[in-house]
């Protein structure tokens, strides 16, 4: 360092709440004698303008290049204090904050120790502030193309909103159409809007639009680069009809000689194996089902391409691989629904009358009868909730609501009265939930036109004869019935689609607990993923109905407009570094990353700036230290460590890593809540505690520590396994030095859980105090292994 | 549910000694997962003999009722044929919660509804600690015996008949493991008071 460090501390009383409990004067004649402090001031309130002045004139009048403040969170006021720095020239990157209001003022009542932990948090921080060093945020280009994956509502509506904007989309379909579950529906509740007649004119505009490009048929399969600047590859598989040529006149599956269940009609229906999806499908064009085509899977035939006048049909197609460079991706895969077939109670799939809602919906439009007689019929069970609800361990349901089972039973109902005016639906309900926007009046309407309503979920379906058998409670009445019924119509629990789970992979976005994307924040940013420039929507979140798909997907566009739209990102200088001649190519930190931000080049292994997030878990995986940190470097974390435990006196020393934001922030909300833990437990905030290594331990320990804890934010992108075999790791390396793996614990919290881990304080301290502190001899040995190394 | 009211209740919650013994039981059986749909009593084969049904019961317990669960008759009705539990969505293990209630209800000799029930379950027990197998006609005339007379010639009928078919037999089974059996006992009503 060629310039000399001046190091100005500026000690806040915040009005009593720190200078009640802490020994101001005393904390100030202490620190001026830190190295290379060359000034210590105290003040009543640091934030007020007079604070922040005071501040700024000092930095000019005694040319300070460091400046310490000791007040609150730095959650608080960190933004404040570095705005100060920068108006007097100074980089922001050479403030560093200490926080004895939340960590010391608050939770202690001692006057002595409270004073004495101040102190040593100041220590901390001056020497940290040594080695800070200036950073500046940098930027990158974002790419305007928009990947949107999936052709249903959602990835429809998102598609129209992005390219009305005027950005090119890309919409990827893995069916031969696009249009998705809602294509199958009748009528969508509460208002019996005509879904094909809602839905049809949008796919015709997207696939009219200039900005779009539909690509059918198709799904990606490795997907590269970083947020702003995504390289996909999509697999193309054949149609075998030539898109452009195909005039779907039909001839073709006429002379086809080979029939299959059609999918689009779930199975009611079968269709050739040269078949249109349906009638409205986009693009329009047949297509020819590779598995039942007599020439894939005998090699004869070929009737098709003889009759066909356009010479549409090419079976020489073959598997293609596009490469799409893109801004941002949408995910929006929707749901499948789970097969009722285990739960054997309800005897699906044993009786033709026994059918799903969605098979429901597809006998609306064929006609509604009975599949097994072709009569129409006059009483129908509704029965909710098949595998829904259930509980947490279940092998066969899942544990959430399906959220629109209940309304569309109750339009099913009113269709079927519309119908067959004296039929007679009955459903069989655990609650009705009529949460949306005049679901209620529906239910209320259903009422009114007398569906029966059974608060009770149904016990079991029997054939019997020629119609069915339903036994359950009546809950409200407190009586068991059995009533005769002519078709029995299940709703199934939802599940996403077959393939999130590869995609997530694919993407490097999280799964939640239900197998569903996981939104970055459930209220706040509820269309983000964890990854920058990846967004999600529709059912592949959650379960829901049409119109919240709508609004969600274009929320999602407007957030992929405003992400594209600023033409760059400024990117947080606070990420991980590679020193590229160090590098040995052992790929432990691409294994260890858990965003997928770093790459394997040719030299070795490059970070990307922009999906780093700065997490710094790659820092310990790196047998060569190439890996550092910016803004937590060695140095800086060492130091600061050796400075808080230096005066660990006689009383053991807890150093508490806290991950810097849910962690960090559940301390803070501790001592907002006046609670209070062991004195001398002193906390680092850390970017994640995966950032931690065995020789930053090594360091505490020698230089004073007796345990260590370790507090990692529950939505951090350091997941809990990760957590624990890192911790499982670090305790075999201090057992080599002879340090007991009950010294070092770990937990994860969420922010409110502050009272989670001040138990794990107390008993950790109470732990610590049993097994008594570390022995010099240990210490002195640690401490020359270090110097040796 | 005549006589309790909400304010009785609230109390019971707090501090009942009944609902922490239940609670106890909770975590074998996570009665606390119920959310009253029905299908256990919907699916109970016995159903049309209880008094309330097998939801009723956990509701009540979850209220701390005490009382009326325990002189109820539907704990006594169980026939543990599991399909509750099987079709139960929340995994609730109705069975077992059955029994233990039936435990807790002799323990504090809680008097049945149906007298004849909880006779019935001592019985059985006693027969089958004395000669390690049932033997129908002894079971048969110790419930006459401690109930009414006055279905002695119905079930006298029915006796002959299942003798000539050899349905049941005069003489007591023999076993020679008997004191296997009553460890068998003992273990169970070790398990019982942990």
């Amino acid at each position: 360092m060629s310039k000399e460090v001046r190091i100005g501390v500026y000690i806040c009383h915040c009005g009593g709440n720190i200078s009640d409990t802490v020994d101001i004067a005393k904390v100030k004649e202490a620190v001026k004698n830190f190295k290379a402090v060359k000034i210590a001031e105290t003040y009543e309130y640091m934030c007020s303008n007079p604070g922040q002045q005071m501040i700024e004139d000092d930095i000019t009048k005694h040319k300070l290049n460091r400046v310490v403040v000791a007040s609150c969170s730095p959650r608080m006021h960190l933004d404040t204090f570095r705005r100060v720095l920068r108006r007097a020239d100074l980089n922001p990157y050479f403030l560093e904050m200490t926080n004895i209001r939340e960590q010391c003022s608050w939770v202690h009542d001692s006057k002595e120790k409270a004073t004495e932990k101040a102190i040593s948090l100041i220590r901390g921080a001056v020497e940290r502030a040594y080695y800070l060093e200036p950073l500046i945020p940098s930027t990158m280009p974002v790419k305007k193309d928009v990947l949107v994956i999936g052709g249903g509502i959602a990835g429809i509506n998102a598609s129209i909103e992005l390219a009305d904007k005027g950005y090119k989309v890309y919409l990827v379909e893995r069916s031969p159409s696009i249009g998705g579950h809602m294509a199958q529906l009748s009528k969508t509740f509460p208002t019996f809007d005509c879904s094909a007649c809602i839905l049809t004119p949008k796919m015709v505009y997207t696939s009219q639009h200039p900005n779009i490009k539909i690509i059918d048929m198709a799904e990606p399969i490795a997907v590269k680069g970083s947020p702003g600047n995504y390289k996909v590859s999509i697999k193309v598989r054949p149609r075998f009809v030539d898109k452009g040529k195909c005039i779907s006149c039909g001839v073709c599956a006429d002379k086809c000689p080979v029939k299959k269940p059609s999918k689009y009609e779930e199975g009611l229906k079968e269709e050739k194996a040269i078949y249109l999806p349906f009638q409205q499908a986009i693009p329009n064009a047949y297509v020819i089902d590779k598995e039942h085509c007599l020439y894939f899977t005998k090699g004869v035939c070929k009737i098709c391409q003889r009759f066909c006048k356009g010479n549409a049909i090419n079976f020489d197609q073959k598997e293609e691989i596009i490469e799409l460079h893109v801004g941002a991706i949408i995910a929006c895969t929707g749901y499948d629904q789970i097969d009722p077939s285990p739960f054997g109670q309800y005897s699906f799939a044993l009786h033709p009358d026994i059918i799903t809602n969605l098979q429901f919906e597809r006998l609306m439009l064929q006609g509604l009868h009975r599949p097994s007689n072709g009569k129409p019929p006059q009483k129908v069970a509704f029965i909710l909730c098949v595998g829904s609800r259930c509980s947490e361990n279940s092998t066969k349901g899942v544990e959430y609501c399906c959220k629109i089972g209940c309304m569309n039973a109750i339009k099913h109902s009113l269709l079927l009265q519309k119908a067959f005016p004296e039929a007679e639906p009955w459903i069989f309900y655990t609650d009705i939930r009529a949460h949306g926007k005049g679901y209620e009046e529906f239910y209320a309407k259903a009422r009114d036109h007398n569906v029966r309503f059974i608060r009770g979920r149904a016990a079991e379906v029997v054939p019997n004869g020629d119609g069915l058998l339903v036994k359950a409670e009546d809950t409200l009445l407190g009586m068991q019935i059995e009533e005769p019924f002519d078709l029995v119509v299940l709703s199934p629990a939802i599940i996403p689609s077959a393939g999130t789970q590869e995609l997530a992979q694919m993407l490097g976005v999280d799964l939640g607990h239900d197998a569903f994307f996981l939104e970055r924040h459930h209220k706040l940013r509820p269309v983000d993923s964890k990854r920058e420039g990846i967004y999600l929507t529709g059912c592949a979140l959650g379960p829901k109905d049409v119109r919240e798909t709508t609004s969600e997907s274009m929320a999602c566009a407007s957030k992929v407009a405003t992400f594209v739209g600023q033409g760059e990102i400024s990117v947080s200088p606070e990420i991980a570094y590679v020193n590229i001649d160090k590098c040995n190519k052992c790929g432990n930190c691409i294994k260890a990353c858990p965003v997928s931000a770093i790459e394997s080049i040719p030299q070795g292994v490059e970070i990307n700036s922009i999906s780093c997030v700065g997490c710094g878990v790659c820092v310990p995986s790196c047998p060569e230290k190439a890996i550092d940190l910016r803004h937590c470097n060695d140095a800086q974390l060492t130091a600061q460590i050796h400075g808080i435990c230096e005066d660990s006196g006689t009383s053991p020393r807890i150093i508490a890593f806290l991950e810097n934001k849910a962690a960090y922030g559940s301390m803070d909300l501790a001592g907002q809540s006046r609670l209070s833990y062991p004195d001398n437990i002193r906390i680092i905030g850390v970017p994640s505690t995966g950032r931690v290594s065995s020789r930053h331990l090594l360091h505490a320990f020698a230089s004073g520590a007796d345990g260590i804890i370790f507090i990692e934010g529950d939505d951090s992108a350091f997941k809990d396994n990760q957590l624990r075999e890192h911790v499982i790791q670090l305790k075999k390396e201090l057992g080599a030095y002879g340090i007991e793996s009950l010294r070092l614990v770990s937990t994860t919290t969420t922010l409110p859980q502050c009272d989670k881990v001040i138990d794990l304080f107390t008993t950790f301290n109470e732990r610590i105090s049993k097994i008594g502190r570390l022995l010099e001899e240990k210490r002195a040995k640690i401490r020359k292994a270090l110097e040796n190394d | 549910m005549k006589t309790e009211t909400i304010h009785e209740i609230t109390p019971k919650i707090q501090d009942s000694s009944f609902f922490t013994e239940v609670r106890k039981i909770a975590e074998r059986t996570n009665f606390m997962d119920c959310m009253q749909c029905g299908v256990c009593s919907g699916s109970c084969p016995a159903r049309f003999a209880m008094d309330f049904s097998p939801m009723q019961i956990i509701k009540m317990i979850q209220l701390g009722l005490k009382n009326i669960v325990l002189s109820s008759s539907t704990i006594w009705i169980c026939a543990q044929c599991q399909t509750c539990l099987t079709r139960c969505p929340r995994e609730v293990n109705i069975p077992l919660l059955m029994s233990s209630l039936k435990n807790i209800a002799i323990r504090e000799n809680i008097p049945c509804k149906i007298e004849l029930k909880p006779k019935f379950h001592k019985t059985f027990s006693e027969i089958i600690k004395k000669y390690g197998r049932m033997h129908e006609p002894e079971l048969k005339i110790k419930l006459i015996k401690k109930t009414s007379p006055q279905d002695v010639f119905h079930n006298a009928t029915l006796a002959l008949r299942l003798l000539r078919k050899g349905k049941i037999k005069l003489l007591p089974p023999k076993t020679d493991q008997i004191p296997d059996i009553l460890v068998l006992f003992e273990t169970a009503s070790k398990e019982e008071q942990k």
